[in-house]
């Protein structure tokens, strides 16, 4: 007896489009993020792997927690590295923008070929949207402890 | 201008800072041949290097075009221009030091593209709207970022990111860095200076080149967006098409969504009200008729032209004037989120009601429209992001004093210590190790001997490059691999000098021809050529280090001006934004008086709507 799968079938047409999708993506790295450019192409490999796999886990669970914290992850690393969140939101932007694009080239007009790139064109935004929301929550933090310093020394505004 | 089916333009300004233009163009649709060439040297010889290289490679491609295959073609002109330069810098004393950088392609049967560059001066390609970087700078800070010496992030903003570690002219030969593309429909390949992508983000580069405009519109554009980013130099920009591919249903389509979203734009205003766009912080004092035509058609407009050309520039622009302009007056973030996601949902919801009519044009638009909102997003992120490289510079500074206040009254007494004593630049720490496997007894005999022989040959009123000398004996002599004899060599040369007379100039002039002196006395030494490569490596190594110090000290000299500079830029920003804030309530303003129509009157004598 065949096994149900229990994942969403958008998510599984990922899955498939996955190889090419990251084949596309190191073909473009030197234009996707400064550090990836500077890797071999076994470490960027490694790199963007790791975000198209976490898209896949997205697009089978739609657990925004868990995509919230993976992006939170994934901020504080590239910041460890010297990287701004606005270059890591850029790479996050390539890559979603390149999955559609792929998801679309391969769908060859059929409806689940238009879904999927509907599908990763609105998680590339709400993608975009979370990672503005965690860098006004980071802004926010500095902004108070910039007035509780300031505070201390007598000179806040 | 074509050839081969491509569409191609090219134009090149002085910028609104310096008084000549030292950049030159290529652009020989005939020959397959596009340049763009960056003079730099003293003594206005920058426009003559460049065009001397310029003329060297047209000739050569010209005269060997056919005998050579297109990669040595290339690669053998850019030599022939690096010669050519030398020679010209050798021929007349003051032209010493000149040289020029070069961006250069060859596109063979329209398809296949070579690409060669030496220094700073960059390829792109847009393909299917995405933008690539053809070439890798040649600078010193990149190849400290390749060996792992520096981050990418600080290279951004390193003070020596401009400083080149190859050109055309200081040697006779270059080490020049070739690539090889095939060519697809719709490509735009662009060639620029540093003039453009040091006053342009490449975002906005991204969009302008994406834009459905043709390539001489592009090009004006570009070094538009240079002058509006300061125009601090001069701005040369080559852009090549190649054919489009026929209109594919989707583009048909596209230009069909771009007018059923349009068409639907009073519905859009509406479904905006009713989830209370009229009631955010952000247009606090406005009617509210007025806060749905500032806010939500205005979106629609920007959605609307950048669906027709199928770019994000409109959306883009739309969203950092709303945001910017409110983060300046003090404005937060929930605000914003709030006012984006009325606006996201009004939009989805237009879009869902397309899709109920059409199916295939709703997809289409769902598309264009997630697609403009992850282009909002980015133009925020980007606002965000800067806001808190400010707020973390602040904070840095205020911990600093706060340290500083903390600290008991005899380590204050330290804190008076010039700055060559406590560099702020990581890259001149004395203290700092750098790799050197040492020098053998050889090599520094042969060190010694090559700048005695420079020495003898300086001229009589060349003091100051004896000096020079003598101080790279010192450096280049040392064993222990540190910044510090170079520091402090730098601060002897350097001395009273300051930045506001003429005693920079003439510093760094002996530098060069010191530089220059040392290549051609090594010749001179009689030793292997082994031998000779060492010496050249330690005391170009022991140069560079000379001038990277030099340089730190100008940079600490000018660095309350810069201070200065970046406080009336930023008042000139803030002053900008009120002008266009106030065309924008002007353009408003006369729409809407154009839409008010007096039907009495003859109808050529009625008021319009652009539309």
């Amino acid at each position: 007896m065949d096994k149900m799968s229990t994942v969403p079938p958008l998510a599984r047409a990922y899955e498939g489009l996955r190889p090419k999708i990251l084949q596309r993506l190191i073909e473009l790295r030197s234009s996707l993020d400064p550090v990836l450019a500077r890797l071999d192409e076994a470490a960027a490999r490694a790199q963007v792997g790791a975000v198209l796999e976490h898209l896949g886990n997205f697009l089978a669970t739609g657990d925004l927690g868990m995509h919230r914290a993976f992006l939170h992850t994934l901020l504080a690393m590239r910041a460890a590295e010297a990287q701004s969140p606005a270059a890591v939101l850029a790479m996050l932007v390539a890559i979603g923008d390149t999955a559609a694009q792929v998801a679309q080239e391969e769908g060859g007009g059929t409806a689940e070929g238009a879904e999927l790139t509907l599908l990763l064109t609105r998680v590339t935004a709400s993608t975009a949207r979370a990672v503005n929301d965690l860098i006004a929550d980071q802004l926010e933090r500095r902004a108070q402890s910039w007035g509780q310093i300031a505070k201390r020394q007598g000179s806040a505004p | 201008m074509s050839g081969s089916g491509l569409r191609i333009a090219g134009d090149t300004h002085v910028g609104k800072v310096r008084s000549a233009n030292e950049d030159a163009l290529i652009v020989e649709p005939r020959l397959g041949l596009y340049a763009v060439l960056d003079g730099m040297g003293g003594a206005n010889a920058g426009d003559v290097a460049s065009q001397m290289a310029r003329d060297a490679i047209r000739e050569h491609v010209q005269q060997r075009r056919g005998a050579l295959p297109p990669r040595k073609l290339l690669e053998a002109a850019i030599q022939a221009g690096s010669k050519t330069v030398y020679t010209g810098a050798q021929a007349d004393r003051e032209r010493h030091g000149m040289g020029t950088t070069v961006v250069a392609c060859l596109v063979v049967d329209g398809t296949h593209l070579v690409v060669g560059h030496v220094g700073d001066s960059r390829a792109y390609l847009l393909r299917r709207g995405r933008l690539q970087a053809l070439t890798r700078d040649h600078t010193i800070v990149e190849e400290l970022v390749d060996r792992g010496l520096l981050s990418a992030e600080d290279a951004e903003r390193h003070p020596y990111k401009n400083v080149l570690s190859r050109n055309l002219g200081s040697r006779p030969q270059t080490r020049v860095e070739l690539a090889e593309l095939e060519l697809a429909a719709g490509d735009r390949i662009l060639l620029c200076s540093d003039g453009l992508y040091g006053y342009a983000s490449t975002e906005a580069i991204q969009y302008v080149l994406g834009s459905g405009d043709d390539p001489d519109q592009v090009c004006r554009d570009l070094i538009e967006l240079a002058l509006r980013g300061g125009g601090g130099d001069n701005v040369s920009t080559i852009v090549i098409e190649t054919p489009q591919a026929p209109p594919t249903s989707t583009q048909v389509v596209r230009t069909t969504g771009a007018s059923a979203w349009w068409q639907r734009r009073q519905r859009f205003l509406a479904v905006a009200k009713e989830r209370g766009l009229t009631r955010s912080p952000m247009v606090r004092g406005l009617d509210p008729k007025e806060a749905l035509e500032l806010i939500a058609l205005s979106l629609c407009q920007a959605v609307y032209h950048d669906l027709e050309k199928s770019t994000g520039v409109n959306v883009w622009t739309f969203a950092q004037n709303l945001a910017g302009g409110w983060f300046e007056r003090g404005g937060g973030w929930a605000a914003v989120r709030g006012l984006i996601d009325i606006l996201g949902m009004s939009a989805h919801a237009v879009v869902d009601e397309v899709r109920a009519a059409d199916a295939k044009l709703g997809f289409l638009l769902d598309v264009a429209v997630s697609r403009a909102l992850v282009v909002a997003e980015l133009a925020l992120g980007g606002l965000l992001a800067e806001r808190l490289r400010q707020v973390d510079t602040d904070l840095i500074e205020l911990q600093t004093l706060n340290e500083a206040l903390e600290a008991p009254a005899d380590e204050l007494a330290e804190t008076g210590e010039r700055f060559v004593e406590r560099p702020t630049i990581p890259f001149l720490q004395p203290e700092r190790p750098v790799t050197n496997p040492g020098v053998s007894s050889e090599v520094l005999d042969g060190i010694h001997k090559t700048l005695t022989i420079a020495r003898a040959r300086t001229s009589p009123r060349g003091e100051l490059v004896k000096q020079v000398l003598v101080a790279l004996d010192a450096i280049a002599s040392e064993s222990g691999g540190s910044f510090a004899t170079a520091v402090l060599s730098a601060r002897e040369l350097y001395g009273v000098r300051s930045v506001d007379d003429a005693g920079v100039q003439p510093l760094f002039d002996a530098l060069d021809q010191a530089r220059i002196l040392t290549a051609s006395s090594v010749h001179q030494l009689p030793a292997s050529e082994l031998t000779r490569a060492r010496v050249l490596r330690a005391i170009s190594t022991a140069h560079q280090r000379l001038v990277g110090a030099t340089t730190g000290l100008v940079l600490e000299a000018v660095a309350p001006l810069s201070e200065r500079l970046r406080g009336v830029q930023a008042r000139t920003g803030e002053l900008r934004d009120r002008v266009a804030r106030a065309e924008q309530r002007r353009a408003d303003l006369e729409r809407r008086s154009a839409t008010i129509v007096d039907p009495s009157l003859p109808w050529g004598a009625r008021g319009t709507t652009e539309w």
